[in-house]
């Protein structure tokens, strides 16, 4: 079946999303999808399976408008989107799965389908395995028979390589192939990775800042492919000269050999790493590829398994938060208020509990004073949860100890005006200056280039790059990102 | 973020939980077929009608007040503290163990012991309930509420079982302990009791309001995830939180033990652990309120024993009127919460 999109529109608040995205897929084919975060992939695909409600444009199916979508709508017509995590029931068996989403019936019929199905594409199940017990490609394999069983004529695939081992991966690969071309089934192949959308697709859809700004052919060419994605001056250097990196004497802020952080439902392993004082690194990545394991690793808030971790030469692999925290090590979470601030408790109560030695007039003398500093009101008795985004992030710069060490931040500036993230790097800057280590997670590119003087390059959720800043283009970044290494880095 | 909309003011809300109760109330009096007017003033006239009667109250806030400084604690930790009525009774278990080996003629000093041993008993009991939290992964709420029946169950045997009455086995309790371990009531005044639930009071505000304990027990109930971060040790600091109540708790058991039945009795605490659960909740978690609710609900259980005689009424009504009372508060509460989502347009 057909399927046009005509000028979809969606906003989140002030923010577009989509910005009237035109595009038409036709059965047979593999599309591949591709951008950079927040480029309007993943809105666009939750408008066609009838996740998002758009607030403007048609989906026009075989000619002829689909009106509003909803999932059960959506997949009534035919159209299927197998989520980047398995959205599923982890606690019930692996035939009530496929049945509940499926076609439904008993356990009998549930297993004979599933037999049948999995045969074709050389999948196995054991229809009473409980689904907690499965490999997420397993799982995921599962969801994807479940959507055939649906019917379903339209296939979209979010990310679905991230997570899964090479030989899933290939059985992946040879399913899209066989519903696309013998089936003649549309699949719909959101990625992040270059390579793999090189390989696989029939055509390859670019999204930029909410709109599709090109739609290729093979042969494709991976450089004009990058530059679509991260925009035309993507091939030039941000930074002409590095920022002056540290203090490179004294001995290590950090030392990392063969780390493994749990993460939420994987292990960032093998992490190698050296962290010298004043420099500034960048996270960068997909998001949720083990940057949050790593930076709340680095502040013993997320267990780690195996090797050494040396804090300014001090042992604390598998030592508790606290003595993170003494040894000088800072996490500000990105989730400020769920993670980083206490809602309830006062502006006042926050500093007496970072600085145990503030008391009296004194005390309160220093924190209107750090407040004036920070560019935050000066209510002491305001509670947590009355500040806005922006005064929050101060708040939790304000209450940094003076001889902090390494210093984590997830998403510094996320959700702030570009005043306010002008002060806060101003901020970081100094503390630099100061002898204190930055590692930060951001999703701005231009943030990461703009500041650091290494990056980590997070991908298929392990490190898969650290190179250095001095030169690096947002294109190479991209690149990188998108599981590229080669020429000119 | 802020948040405008509606609040009611204080008067306001007094007022229409007043306006809720009394009818609720009246209902229920109607409905047990007793004249409404006459039933309070029964419970009035048996609460505090006399010296003796008034007397009997203040005896009775005493534990509910040790219950409820405690549990401020624990609710500012962020914890559900249900076992505290196995905490007093485990309290009193403690103390009468420990009295047990002092004869008749050893003077007061194993008193002190006995209310020492209370505290630690109770506070045992507590800790056991926040280890399996803490290590276990078990809510409080469960073991609390498990770690009950263990306690009950534990005075019932010790009661029929090794510490009975010399000739039967009887549920009307142990013997009777030697009267150096009374506590001294001068006059029928609960005078130890008020002065230990009293410095309670005093201890538990100057932790919650002055002490960077107090501090930093608010911010791992308020947010275990950033209190870990910040090094505060959230787990330590529930642990703590639940022993320091269940050491208030283990008192009150103690006090009822050697200030009142002066035995061991299946019914030892009397409920008042759930009572002061009631009384807390009711007072909106606030130390000042809980005062005099805890002082009415004495007066309430105090006065309903005059209920059978006076009216030939049960005197369980005095229980469920307490009820009807924390629900107006609850039911208050869930009207203003839907005002304010109403008039904000969330």
């Amino acid at each position: 079946m057909d399927i046009t999109l005509r000028e979809i529109r969606k906003n989140y608040g002030a923010v577009q999303a989509l910005r009237g995205v035109d595009a038409s897929l036709r059965p047979g084919r593999v599309y591949g999808l591709l951008g950079e975060n927040g480029a309007g992939k993943s809105t666009l695909m939750r408008v066609l399976c009838g996740r998002t409600r758009p607030d403007g444009g048609d989906i026009l199916i075989n000619g002829a408008s689909a009106g509003a979508l909803n999932p059960a709508r959506a997949l009534a017509v035919g159209v299927g989107m197998l989520q980047q995590d398995p959205l599923d029931f982890p606690a019930m068996k692996v035939w009530e799965n496929f049945s509940l989403g499926g076609r439904g019936g008993g356990r009998a019929k549930a297993a004979e389908n599933l037999a049948n199905l999995s045969g074709s594409f050389h999948f196995s199940f054991d229809p009473d395995m409980r689904l907690a017990d499965l490999t997420v490609g397993e799982r995921q394999q599962l969801s994807l028979l479940r959507l055939l069983d649906a019917g379903v004529r339209v296939l979209i695939l979010d990310e679905p390589t991230t997570g899964i081992s090479l030989e899933q991966k290939e059985a992946l690969f040879a399913a899209m192939r066989r519903l696309s071309k013998d089936e003649n089934r549309t699949v719909i192949f959101v990625t992040h990775n270059l390579e793999e959308a090189v390989d696989m697709c029939d055509d390859i859809l670019v999204m930029s800042h909410g709109r599709v700004t090109g739609e290729f052919t093979p042969p494709y060419s991976k450089e004009e492919l990058l530059t679509r994605m991260f925009g035309e001056d993507a091939a030039r250097p941000v930074k002409s000269s590095p920022a002056a990196a540290g203090r490179r004497d004294g001995r290590e802020t950090l030392a990392l050999s063969g780390a493994v952080f749990e993460g939420e439902g994987f292990d960032l392993a093998d992490i190698d790493l050296c962290v010298r004082p004043g420099e500034i690194i960048g996270l960068a990545g997909l998001e949720g590829n083990g940057q949050e394991p790593l930076l709340r690793g680095l502040a013993g808030r997320a267990r780690m398994k195996a090797g050494r971790l040396l804090l300014d030469g001090i042992d604390l692999s598998g030592k508790p938060p606290e003595r993170f925290r003494f040894s000088g090590s800072h996490l500000l979470p990105a989730a400020r208020l769920e993670r980083g601030l206490f809602p309830d408790m006062s502006v006042r109560e926050h500093f007496q509990l970072a600085f145990p030695e503030l008391k009296g007039a004194g005390g309160t003398a220093f924190m209107e004073a750090s407040c004036r500093r920070f560019r935050l009101p000066v209510r002491l008795s305001e509670p947590a949860v009355n500040l806005s985004g922006g005064n929050q992030q101060r708040l939790q710069l304000a209450l940094i100890p003076e001889n902090v060490k390494l210093l984590l931040l997830e998403h510094p500036t996320r959700g702030l005006d570009l005043e306010s993230c002008r002060q806060i790097w101003e901020h970081l800057e100094e503390r630099c200056r100061q002898g204190a280590a930055i590692l930060f997670s951001s999703a701005d590119l231009e943030e990461i280039l703009d500041h650091c003087h290494r990056v980590l390059v997070f991908f298929q959720r392990r490190l898969f790059a650290d190179v250095n800043a001095s030169g690096l283009s947002a294109g190479a970044l991209g690149a990188l990102m998108s599981g590229q290494k080669g020429e000119g880095l | 973020m802020s948040a405008p909309g509606f609040r009611m003011a204080a008067p306001v809300r007094l007022v229409a939980v007043a306006a809720f109760a009394v009818a609720a109330t009246l209902i229920i009096l109607l409905l047990a077929g007793a004249p409404p007017l006459d039933a309070v003033s029964v419970i009035l006239d048996g609460g505090v009608g006399s010296r003796i009667r008034a007397l009997q109250s203040l005896g009775v806030w005493t534990p509910l007040m040790l219950c409820s400084a405690g549990l401020l604690l624990t609710f500012a930790a962020g914890l559900w503290n249900i076992g505290i009525e196995g905490q007093v009774v485990m309290g009193a278990i403690a103390a009468t163990c420990l009295l047990r080996f002092f004869g008749e003629g050893a003077g007061t000093f194993p008193l002190v012991l006995g209310l020492l041993a209370g505290m630690a008993g109770g506070a045992l009991w507590a800790w056991l309930s926040g280890a399996l939290r803490v290590y276990g992964r078990v809510h409080e709420i469960f073991s609390g509420l498990g770690l009950n029946f263990v306690a009950i169950g534990l005075t019932l045997w010790l009661i029929l079982g090794p510490w009975r009455q010399p000739g039967a086995a009887s549920l009307s309790g142990t013997e009777p302990l030697p009267d150096d371990f009374w506590l001294p009531m001068p006059g029928g005044f609960p005078l130890w009791q008020t002065v230990l639930a009293a410095a309670a009071v005093i201890a538990v505000r100057i932790i919650l309001t002055k002490s960077r304990w107090g501090l930093v027990v608010k911010a791992s109930g308020q947010n275990a995830s950033a209190a870990a971060l910040w090094g505060l040790r959230p787990g330590l600091r529930a642990l703590q939180a639940m022993a320091a109540c269940g050491a208030l708790a283990g008192l009150a058991g103690a006090l009822q033990v050697t200030g009142l039945y002066h035995r061991l009795l299946p019914s030892i605490s009397s409920g008042y652990g759930y009572t002061a659960l009631l009384a807390v909740m009711m007072a909106g978690f606030k130390l000042g309120p809980v005062i005099p609710i805890c002082f009415f609900f004495a007066i309430l259980n105090v006065g309903s024993i005059q209920l059978p005689l006076g009216l030939r009424l049960d005197s369980s009504l005095a229980g469920v009127i307490q009820g009807v009372l924390a629900l107006s508060v609850f039911v208050v509460a869930g009207l203003e919460l839907r005002l304010r989502r109403r008039k904000g347009g969330a």
